[in-house]
């Protein structure tokens, strides 16, 4: 415990500096600004936003990202009320009430109901991963190439499989993320793969133009293309903009419960937050006293989801920074985000970069403050941002996207192959394939290459290893049935039936 | 029974990704020395899984359509029928900016870029939508040009840039 408070003093030795707290500010401050346009989630924030730290040193720079992240989420969160467009799909039980309550004129206190238990689920979410994080390090240091392929085999098959309406299409997107990760340069014999001579393909697919293509250029295809001419109603605030003492009393309860069902999915690598979203509509709709005001706008229906959202998200930091396991799309950029520092996230990390960890971890405790008091004063300007009319929003959406991937080789190649992944993310749009497998399969496909290998040159190409070592094996057995399972049951379901 | 070409589509592309794959493994080397795990096991295991999913995929697709889906019809999403100038304005607007990026250079790119696209989505003011998108693309350039270090290409105003000692 001493050992703890003492890295966690370090932590906030470093996020308190000066310079560190100005980039939090900055990177609330943006990320709020960016998330709030419609449309544009906090994967596509954070990927967009990249370009604009390769000049800060790691903390610096991941001290913004931590930020962008909060104030990315939040500002999601805002666009979800007021104009019912979930820019994330753990936004669409938020989407439920929160608009709603807007269209009553209780714009205002949904708000706030959603800024004040973002806070303190991401605060409680931030202790509990200080806590858990030196636990799993211990753990994981004990941990050889087979347990870590293992585990990203288990990471792959509950990603795609468990997560979302179809197995088959999680699994699609996950096997061509993995093929995007194929193309380049092999690590361990210098082959190229996949590569088909071009130049730009050499040092592989970026994550970040994977994640803006799918998100930023098929979301504007697809917004373009199927609701560009639709009627656009965004509610205004008026009335209250504080809680009522009856909102508050409401509220705490939902706040606490959803961050106790958020954490634990983010944090096991079965991330995404949707599930948690929906589990904590569901149950604070059955404990409501009023459950007949849920459909009308009721303020524990914005409150527990939001809660539980933030909750997941700061919990899927923990596989991120303790295993170098991305569970999310945001997570997956965030590891991205990393590895252009030459920095990968794991075990070791903690011992090697202690100060750089522990300022992180810190900087999500001053960042969960910042964008308490930065947000709710200047919701006006916030609000002014969903204003601005959808044909310029989405000239500008395109501009950035482009400028993040050209700014890689200063070459149209990559714009083309941006192109590519906005059709590729527009057909997923539009015929319901997950976007989250096909980018974690990028990132992770490699990692997961280099760890079989590794396995294997151990156990001088025994293949057992991987059966016989306990944990390996369990992990092994687990992403078999998450994969299975779901059929199974269904068969001796009707079997039954 | 609804059947959809897209989704059929859509699993032979998968299917015949797989099978590129494949055949692109055939074409690497085995040989991994130490571990005896060269760099075409993983593409191997890779083109294995497209295949088997495009084909699980075709079949869910031929035997009443994928399983799971939100209802197409363009009502039920709150959506309009396909729009397809939106769709080509945009994709347009991607084109220009990819041929222009290297000789007109950043600012008039994205200027164009931008106004492609805000005609996509109906704007009826071309004038407007090429003045901002160039002040907007100015700005950009110069704050990663001059803020953050980070070069892009002055084209066609690079001679103005130079004049205006940025």
């Amino acid at each position: 415990m001493g050992e703890l408070l003492a890295s966690l003093g370090t932590g906030f030795g470093v996020a308190l500096q000066p310079a560190n707290l100005l980039w939090g500010f900055i990177g609330v401050t943006l990320g709020t600004f960016v998330g709030v346009l419609p449309g544009v989630g906090p994967a596509l924030t954070v990927a967009m936003l990249l370009p604009l730290t390769v000049k800060l040193d790691p903390t610096g720079a991941l001290i913004m990202f931590a930020g962008i992240y909060y104030g990315a989420m939040f500002g999601g969160s805002t666009t979800t009320i007021l104009l019912n467009t979930p820019g994330e799909s753990a936004s669409i039980a938020t989407a439920l009430e929160g608009n709603r309550m807007a269209k009553a004129g209780r714009a205002g206190p949904a708000l706030a109901t959603s800024a004040v238990g973002s806070f303190v689920a991401g605060t409680i979410a931030t202790l509990l991963l200080t806590l858990l994080a030196p636990l799993v390090v211990e753990a994981a240091l004990k941990f050889g190439p087979a347990e870590y392929f293992a585990l990203m085999v288990f990471a792959f098959t509950t990603v795609s499989a468990v997560l979302g309406a179809s197995t088959v299409r999680g699994l699609a997107a996950l096997f061509v993320g993995l093929f995007l990760g194929l193309i380049g340069i092999d690590s361990q014999t210098g082959q190229t793969r996949f590569a088909f001579g071009v130049p730009e393909l050499l040092d592989g697919v970026d994550v970040v133009v994977l994640a803006v293509g799918l998100f930023a250029v098929g979301e504007t295809l697809y917004v373009a293309a199927y609701s560009s001419r639709m009627p656009e109603t965004l509610e205004k605030l008026k009335g209250s903009m504080w809680m009522s003492r009856d909102d508050w009393r409401r509220s705490a309860p939902a706040w606490l419960r959803a961050t106790f069902i958020g954490f634990p999915f983010g944090s096991i690598p079965a991330g995404g937050a949707e599930i948690p979203t929906f589990l904590s509509y569901a149950l604070e709709k059955k404990l409501a006293k009023h459950p007949e005001e849920f459909g009308n706008g009721a303020i524990e229906g914005v409150a527990g989801p939001e809660a539980a959202n933030n909750a997941a998200a700061t919990g899927t930091l923990v596989p991120l920074l303790t295993l170098g396991i991305p569970t999310s799309a945001t997570a997956a950029i965030l590891l991205s985000a990393f590895q252009n520092y030459g920095i990968q996230p794991g075990p070791l990390l903690f011992q090697t970069q202690g100060a750089l960890v522990w300022g992180l971890i810190a900087s999500l405790y001053v960042g969960n403050v910042i964008l308490l008091v930065l947000n709710l004063p200047l919701i006006g300007i916030w609000v002014r941002v969903l204003a601005i009319p959808r044909p310029l929003l989405y000239g500008g959406i395109l501009l950035f996207a482009t400028l993040g991937a050209y700014s890689l080789h200063q070459s149209w190649v990559d714009l083309a192959t941006l192109y590519v992944f906005g059709l590729l993310g527009f057909a997923m749009r539009r015929w319901d394939i997950p976007v989250a497998p096909a980018i974690i399969g990028l990132i992770l496909g490699p990692l997961a290459e280099t760890q079989f290998r590794r396995a294997l040159a151990i156990s001088e190409g025994d293949a057992s290893v991987f059966f016989t070592q306990p944990i390996s094996a369990t992990l092994l057995a687990l992403a078999v049935a998450a994969v299975l399972g779901p059929w199974l049951w269904r068969r001796f379901r009707s079997a039954r039936a | 029974m609804r059947r959809s070409t897209p989704e059929i589509a859509l699993s032979l592309g998968v299917l015949v990704l797989g099978v590129g794959v494949s055949i692109g493994t055939l074409l690497l080397p085995g040989e991994g020395g130490y571990a005896r795990i060269g760099p075409n096991f993983m593409p191997a295991v890779v083109g294995g899984g497209l295949v088997v999913v495009g084909a699980w995929l075709l079949y869910e697709a031929l035997a009443g359509g994928w399983r799971q889906r939100d209802d197409d019809l363009p009502a039920a999403r709150g959506e309009h029928p396909f729009h397809a100038p939106a769709f080509l304005w945009v994709s347009m607007g991607l084109f220009a900016h990819m041929a222009l990026i290297g000789t007109a250079g950043f600012v008039i790119a994205g200027g164009v870029l931008f106004a492609c696209v805000a005609r996509g989505f109906g704007s009826q003011r071309p004038t407007r939508d090429v003045a901002l998108g160039f002040a907007l693309a100015l700005g950009a350039f110069l704050f990663f040009v001059k803020f953050l270090n980070v070069s892009l290409p002055g084209g066609w105003l690079a001679l103005v840039f130079g004049a205006a000692g940025i």
